[in-house]
């Protein structure tokens, strides 16, 4: 990211023998204006260093909670019967285990359609087709994930995992493919980026030498491409994840859940536990261990969003740096 | 990094050179992207469908009534003009907060600053704050935004969880976002531009603010809806700032009060309303408010469309 | 084209300097809303009668939210809101954390609740549960039972009447801890038995706990075998999907009604309050004129409406907020 500045202001630096207030120094003189440079610089690296200002905001909130958490908390209660955290059981599997079979669901349906949707759009579509399909997938990107929460509570879950399995309205499958619906539109866009990436006189040389478009397809870009595509995996779990709606509204076990591994029955995710939670009894800042157990949950899905998020963000630079 | 680019070629040429024919794979495999993209659209088929079904009957029923009336407990009369309310100051909050201070900040990033170990600190950190679940805003919003509009004495009659409250969580949600695309707009803008307004003497803001902004701008402005159409949409970061899921009534508040009094939005009215275990909340209601919802943001989305086919220029 | 983009940017600070500025003119002006917070199980009738309350008196704000009666208190005693519902007493350890606060309140009785245990429509084979039974299937010893026969030998043990229980599958679901309804459900139910039995008065942990509403009747009517407990009005509004199990009480095994109810021959009804801040009230007048109106004729109607039973008498609950 940090690398193309440099080489853009390559030019104005060598007339000026540097940048920012070095180049007005030179050129502009008049300490007026030279004072107005300064002032505005100062401005946006307030801006700047504002947006850090956030992230050290984030940590220390959690971190701070979470932190009372850890030491009031009975340790075998972090490893016992289940999520109840207003009767101090915080059974930490109950609501990880959920997370992960949710985030699975979700991946696995929108892997296929994610790849899909990208490939096709990117090497298989003509261009009319492409531009007419393409803005059709960004507007289910758009969808409020609240608006696909009800979808999954009052269409999946009765006309797909009712219809194939005996399941209890409130799922974890029916949660789990909102939430891949959701994830789909960014899986596409990351993988579409990546193949986009592919230079076209890979494709060429293939076809120069009599390949069709499906093998170039198949042993030339995706392979190419296989790092971006990792990526926009990478970077749809941790979507999936962190995405709390969805599962607040469809997966059901929302106060307090037994450690469930069936799919089909009711579930409890980190997001949901966590809105479970704030919308009860800790209105009340402050207060107690369930309370300060929001903040714990929260730290732990930062922190497994951020290792992923780090993760994908190498695998896309490393797409960048190839071409 | 030749030998990874040329590898699958060398495979292809081999294969090509051994005379073997391409089997049914191939169409198999092109056949099997387009039924992941024609699932991913059927998806939005059955979930607009879905709504529009569900929402038919309040559509034709009530009409633009449904906007206009605040929310009631009795189904016939109940309508989502505090959620519309609620969602629209609370963008305003949003834009007013976060979208000069993410162009500003990615103006810095972009434009002033040197390639050194603290800007890509803080470029990386931008990157990771974009990827953070929204409900960890909100528990920021909870555990500092909430105490720090109290102890501004900004906390009014909801004690802080209050439209201001609301607004700033969403704020610092999206600013990552505008950093991000705006920085992706500032990029675009050819070096020629900068380097010929230099030549004629002007100082880095005057280059910045009279020719990469403007030259910017259209991108700018496409990204920046699009991120108020994301913070219009945003559910649970609300409801952990304390957004109202039960019966309330502005009475007759000033624009100061609202904004720090009790509170809902559009997406909170949605989710209170779809658990509610009276069928006519959540069958008809809901998904009425989720087309109110819809349409509001694909306006914002056509918005954003004609901006950039409208500016669009080849470099 | 050039100048637009500076417009535009003039434009926002203008916006942003104006919502500045109309922060500071209008201040701190003392609100007059009033809030309402606390049991989900009252919210209905606070929620009606504040809408009733807002027709009449569209200048004031008013808020009802429901998260229930343990958190509703913990608002109420911080000072967050004006009245709290509550679907049980207040706690001594309630009232202790609003008297260091300094908030002083006004109890209010204001209806009658019949706590329902209620399962599917489709359940036929239990007609009737006492209390030995509830304690045998939902009480502190019955952790682990995934099916009703789990429970026969602890049922037989204590004497339950209704033991031994069809050997099906037993899906619990109910409200959760915050809730005044399980508080309600572990007093009038659970805690005799279990303190003679040294056990802790609570319900076994391992059931799906909710304040949704809709979980709770999803929870229940999505299994024929399944058993949870929730307030009358909410059973009778889902009496298409849920059915009360009759309770065996001194008279014998009597189903929940308003009549069951209100004459006290139903085992386990609880009363509902609403608890008033009088400083607040003093205060502020809009709440007096609110809690007046609740205990009016029309106010009472909501007791009707909203599906409780009204008490034999008011005046007790009318003297006590006349003599706040």
């Amino acid at each position: 990211m940090g690398r193309p500045v440099s080489r853009r202001h390559s030019i104005a630096e060598a007339a000026h023998g540097g940048r920012g207030l070095s180049a007005s120094v030179m050129l502009a003189g008049d300490p007026r204006r030279r004072r107005k440079e300064a002032r505005v610089r100062g401005f946006l690296f307030a801006a700047a260093a504002a947006t850090v200002l956030v992230g050290v905001a984030i940590v220390l909130a959690l971190i701070g909670e979470a932190w009372n958490f850890v030491t009031q908390v009975e340790f075998s209660k972090l490893w016992s019967l289940g999520w109840f955290p207003r009767r101090d059981f915080f059974d930490v599997r109950t609501i990880v285990l959920g997370t992960i079979i949710i985030a699975g669901i979700a991946m696995v349906v929108a892997t296929p359609l994610g790849l899909g949707a990208a490939i096709y759009l990117s090497e298989y579509a003509s261009p009319r087709t492409r531009r007419i399909l393409k803005p059709i997938v960004e507007i289910l990107a758009g969808i409020p994930s609240v608006v696909l929460g009800y979808f999954a509570l009052t269409w999946i879950s009765p006309n797909v995992v009712q219809r194939l399995f005996t399941a209890n309205t409130f799922n974890m499958a029916a949660a789990g493919i909102g939430v891949g619906v959701l994830v789909t539109p960014l899986v596409a866009a990351v993988t579409e980026d990546a193949l986009r990436a592919v230079p076209v006189s890979l494709r060429e040389a293939s076809y120069g030498l009599g390949a069709r478009r499906g093998e170039t397809v198949r042993k030339v870009v995706l392979p190419a491409a296989v790092s971006g595509i990792v990526a926009a995996l990478i970077l749809g779990v941790s979507r999936a994840i962190g995405e709390t709606m969805v599962v607040a509204m469809a997966a059901g076990a929302t106060g307090g859940s037994l450690l469930q591994l069936n799919p089909l029955e009711p579930g409890q995710t980190m997001t949901a536990a966590m809105t479970a939670l704030a919308i009860g009894s800790d209105q009340v800042a402050g207060s107690g261990l369930a309370f300060q157990s929001l903040f714990f949950v929260g730290l732990l899905l930062f922190a497994m969003t951020l290792i992923l998020n780090v993760i994908g963000d190498r695998f896309v630079r490393r797409v960048r740096e190839k071409y | 990094m030749t030998a990874d680019t040329t590898t699958p070629t060398r495979i292809a040429v081999a294969a090509k050179l051994q005379g073997r024919r391409v089997g049914w794979g191939e169409s198999a495999f092109q056949l099997a992207t387009l039924i992941g993209l024609l699932l991913s659209l059927g998806v939005l088929v059955a979930l607009l469908a879905d709504i529009v079904a569900g929402a038919w009957s309040v559509v034709t029923t009530r009409g633009a009534d449904f906007v206009s009336t605040p929310i009631s407990l009795s189904a016939d009369t109940a309508g989502v003009l505090n959620g519309i309310i609620g969602s629209v100051l609370l963008t305003i909050v949003v834009a007013v907060v976060a979208i000069p201070l993410g162009i500003a900040a990615a103006v810095y990033l972009e434009e002033y600053a040197a390639d050194t170990r603290p800007t890509r600190f803080i470029q990386t950190n931008v990157r990771n704050l974009a990827g953070v679940p929204s409900i960890v805003y909100g528990l920021l919003g909870l555990g500092v935004i909430v105490r720090l509009v109290t102890a501004l004495g900004a906390g009014g009659s909801a004690n802080g969880r209050n439209i201001i409250a609301g607004g700033l969580t969403l704020a610092v949600l999206v600013l990552p976002i505008v950093v991000i695309t705006t920085s992706e707009a500032l990029r675009a803008v050819p070096a020629g531009i900068r380097e010929a307004a230099y030549g004629v003497g002007a100082t880095q803001w005057e280059v910045t603010r009279h020719q990469v902004l403007p030259a910017a701008l259209p991108a700018i402005l496409t990204g920046t809806v699009l991120t108020l159409a994301r913070a219009f949409g945003e559910t649970a970061p609300l409801l952990l700032v304390g957004a109202a899921t039960g019966f309330f009534a502005t009475g007759g508040q000033g624009l100061m009060e609202q904004l720090s009094g009790t509170y809902t939005a559009l997406p909170v009215v949605v989710y209170s309303w779809s658990r509610q275990p009276d069928g006519a909340f959540r069958d008809e209601l809901a998904p009425a408010a989720i087309l109110v919802l819809l349409v509001l943001l694909l306006a914002a989305n056509a918005a954003a469309i004609i901006i950039r086919n409208r500016s669009e220029r080849k470099w | 084209m050039r100048n637009r983009p500076v417009l535009f940017v003039v434009a926002l600070a203008v916006v942003a300097a104006a919502c500045g500025g109309s922060d500071g003119d209008s201040g701190d002006s003392g609100s007059s809303g009033i809030r309402i917070s606390g049991s989900s199980t009252v919210e209905p009738i606070s929620a009606t009668n504040a809408q009733k309350f807002n027709s009449a008196n569209p200048d004031v704000a008013i808020s009802v939210e429901g998260p229930g009666t343990g958190d509703g208190f913990k608002l109420f005693c911080a000072g967050d809101t004006d009245i709290s519902d509550a679907s049980r007493p207040i706690k001594d350890s309630e009232a202790e954390a609003c008297a260091d606060a300094g908030v002083d309140y006004v109890e209010l009785m204001v209806a009658i609740d019949g706590l329902s245990v209620v399962t599917s429509t489709e359940n036929s084979a239990v007609e009737c549960l006492g209390n030995e039974d509830l304690y045998a299937l939902l009480g502190p010893e019955s952790i682990g039972f995934d099916s009703w026969s789990d429970a026969d030998a602890l049922g037989a043990e204590l004497g339950a009447t209704h033991a031994p229980y069809p050997a099906a599958e037993l899906t619990v679901t109910g409200p959760g801890e915050e809730s005044g309804t399980y508080d309600s459900f572990v007093e009038l139910v659970l805690e005799d038995i279990a303190d003679e039995r040294d056990e802790d008065a609570v319900t076994r942990p391992d059931y799906v706990a909710s304040a949704n509403d809709n979980v709770i009747v999803e929870g229940i009517a999505g299994s024929p075998t399944s058993l949870g407990w929730v307030g009358y009005a909410f059973y009778i509004n889902n009496a298409d999907r849920l059915r009360a199990i009759a309770v065996e009480g001194d008279a014998g095994c009597v189903a929940p009604t308003p009549e069951t109810i209100a004459d006290g021959s139903y085992p386990i009804a609880r009363p509902l309050y609403i608890y008033v801040n009088t400083a607040k009230a003093a205060a502020n007048p809009a709440i007096v004129d609110y809690v007046d109106f609740y205990l009016s004729d029309d106010g009472l109607a909501s007791v009707d409406e909203t599906g409780y039973v009204r008490l034999a008498d008011y005046s007790s609950t009318r003297s006590a907020w006349a003599g706040r």
